[in-house]
């Protein structure tokens, strides 16, 4: 393979599961209270290392919006989804920012989470309330 | 210097303002044959020629006679003068460049007022190197008191630079110079041909065409021709004059001629003893060493024809993650994972350690070819040109995240590549962007780019379509893709020797070299030798 271009982050980092590549860090967290198909998820300001995927218009627990799915580029595994545009007022603040699922990356003290089959939550999206 | 010494008083001369003016223009022609000027009601002030009517005849034929006389042919010039009618220059312009040979300077300044220059800033200034070379060569004859009386009365009357005064009169005044320096070698007596060409200068271009005027305006169309040349690359010397100059895309590189698979070239030397892939491979400037260095790990160097490894340079600690050479051939640097840069002499000893954000892990290292300024990525965004002999710092800061760059062989412009697939090029004298190359893909990898070709006009690409993208330098126009690997290109080289052939290198785990569709000229010494970045796996 050839050599990946990666950005090594300082701090309390949030990494991928499976390959540690450097995704966000716990500064950048914006908030903890989003939701999707795997359980928890968290707003992040900025991503790094992720590629993008297809802009498409998706329905979301909070209204339409324009997403692009994100995978590592360590190892291509799906980690989350960014904002693009969201078609309503109350939601643009999303706008240019990226969810990482909580299940896809370890903490910065490198702790996972496991699916909880109990708490299944229909839908993605979230945190209307700020 | 065309026409010949007129007896007939200057106010019958035509004014030489006229040639931008009035409608008709008098000229009479003493040459021996007698020929009368063709009438010139038919040459008017205002004749244009050529299709677009932008050329004046009258300025055109002129320049044609000036190129006659510089390429020796006297009597063609002069026999285009009477033909014409149109005179090279007035007489009164004549006689005044004769009297400034013959050195008859009085004659000369009363010739000076008699052209008929309106702007007196210019009479006063020529007036001033008339009679500066009067008084030079008045004090090389030892004519002292003369060079005296002329700075007194006539010098003084002309000059504005009060500080010029000075220094003519320390010329006199100390006739040794200074530090025993004779008169003539402190301030040098100009020949009077140079006085001439000085004057020239100063002199507006209708009164007295400037020297290889129309030499220079057809170099200036060749070149213009050459430089919108999309394909251009070739030698300047298969451009003629006859036709508009248009390469065919038949000189850029697209045909695959060699594709390395394991085995497939003869592999000369295995170089095994790191323990790291291997991130980069540079050759030393006499082509006989390579230096390569593992990641985070250390830095090598090898005998490229004993494949012997000659020296290891490591720190206890930070592991090493770039590498260059001096151009001097006697120093290497290396960028280390603690952000600091260090330099060994070959043999291993540590000579210099340059701290603080001057690097980052994933870094190249650039020497700039005068040994002086080390270049290389400090923060994500932001490259450093650090002069390593004042320290002195100074920064391009681009908007995206930088992933490569590369240096041009001129080291006065610099390849940055971008997280966004855009790749930039830089002006290091003056920090400016110049020009954007897009079209490639990159999402994952560091994919790199190259100058290359004749002169380094085209900009070569690695990506990650499998694909290698050539783009034209100076027009930013992308000129040929080419298709052939089944992985990503991680990093493409030009052949700097032969401008026909490129190498790039696969995912697909292959090297293909790529040469012309027909080939044709030779080129001698056409191995190549620069840096080389290979991504993993042994070094072969």
């Amino acid at each position: 393979m050839g050599r990946l271009f990666v950005i090594n982050l300082e701090g309390k980092i949030y990494t991928c599961k499976y390959c540690r590549t450097h995704l966000a860090l716990y500064e950048d967290i914006v908030s903890k209270t989003f939701h999707c198909r795997h359980g928890k998820a968290y707003l992040f300001n900025k991503v790094m290392n992720v590629s993008l995927g297809e802009t498409e218009e998706r329905l979301m627990m909070t209204g339409l919006h324009t997403v692009a799915d994100i995978f590592c580029v360590g190892c291509g595994s799906i980690v989350g989804w960014k904002y693009e545009t969201a078609h309503e007022k109350g939601q643009k603040y999303k706008e240019g920012k990226s969810v990482l699922e909580r299940y896809k990356v370890s903490g910065p003290d490198g702790s996972n989470y496991w699916i909880n089959n109990e708490a299944h939550v229909s839908g993605s999206d979230a945190d209307d309330q700020q | 210097m065309g026409g010949v010494e007129d007896e007939e008083p200057a106010l019958k001369r035509m004014r030489l303002s006229s040639y931008n003016g009035s409608s008709s223009v008098e000229c009479t022609v003493g040459s021996s044959s007698g020929l009368m000027a063709r009438p010139l009601s038919a040459e008017g002030e205002d004749e244009v020629i050529g299709s677009t009517g932008i050329i004046k005849r009258r300025e055109f034929v002129r320049i044609i006679t000036k190129a006659l006389y510089s390429l020796g042919y006297k009597k063609s010039g002069e026999h285009l003068e009477e033909e014409s009618g149109i005179p090279l220059q007035s007489s009164v312009v004549n006689v005044f460049m004769q009297k400034i040979l013959d050195g008859d300077w009085d004659e000369s300044l009363a010739t000076l007022n008699k052209i008929g220059l309106h702007d007196e800033g210019i009479v006063r200034a020529a007036s001033f190197l008339i009679l500066e070379q009067k008084f030079f060569e008045l004090l090389d004859g030892d004519k002292v008191m003369d060079a005296l009386k002329t700075l007194r009365t006539e010098i003084t009357q002309h000059c504005v630079d009060s500080t010029r005064i000075r220094e003519l009169t320390s010329c006199i005044v100390s006739p040794s110079g200074l530090n025993g320096l004779s008169r003539r070698e402190l301030v040098r007596v100009r020949t009077r041909l140079k006085l001439l060409e000085e004057l020239q200068k100063l002199i507006p271009p209708n009164v007295m065409v400037p020297e290889k005027r129309l030499e220079r305006l057809v170099e200036i169309a060749l070149i213009f021709q050459r430089e919108a040349c999309m394909f251009h690359n070739s030698l300047d010397k298969e451009i003629s004059v006859y036709s508009d100059h248009h390469c065919g895309k038949t000189q850029i590189p697209s045909r695959t001629l060699q594709v390395d698979t394991n085995g497939g070239l003869s592999i000369k030397h295995k170089l095994c003893g790191h323990q790291k892939p291997v991130s980069s491979a540079s050759w030393s400037p006499n082509g006989q060493e390579l230096l390569t260095c593992g990641v985070e790990e250390a830095v090598r160097r090898w005998d490229v024809s004993t494949g012997k490894c000659l020296q290891v340079y490591e720190k206890n600690g930070p592991g090493l993650i770039s590498c260059a050479w001096l151009p001097c051939g006697n120093y290497i640097l290396s960028g280390l994972n603690d952000k600091s840069i260090c330099m060994w002499e070959l043999d291993g000893k540590e000579v210099e350690s340059w701290k603080e954000e001057k690097t980052l892990k994933i870094s190249d290292l650039e020497i700039t070819g005068d040994g002086e300024h080390i270049i290389s990525i400090c923060k994500e965004n932001v490259i450093l040109l650090f002069n390593k002999e004042t320290n002195d710092e100074r920064f391009i800061e681009e908007d995206e995240i930088i992933t490569s760059f590369c240096l041009s062989k001129d080291s006065r412009f610099l390849l940055i590549n971008l997280l966004n697939q855009e790749i930039h090029l830089w002006n290091i004298g003056d920090l400016q962007l110049v020009r954007k190359y897009k079209s490639h893909k990159r999402a994952r990898f560091v994919i790199r780019s190259c100058f290359g070709g004749f002169r380094q006009s085209f900009i070569a690409s690695g990506s990650e379509d499998s694909q290698v993208y050539i783009w034209h330098r100076n027009s930013e126009d992308l000129v040929d893709v080419l298709p052939g690997h089944s992985g990503a290109v991680n990093c493409v080289s030009w052949n700097p020797a032969n401008p026909h052939m490129l190498a790039s290198a696969s995912d697909d785990r292959t090297i293909r070299i790529w040469g012309l569709k027909c080939l044709n000229v030779k080129y001698p010494n056409a191995y190549s030798n620069g840096n080389h970045h290979s991504n993993g796996g042994e070094l072969r």
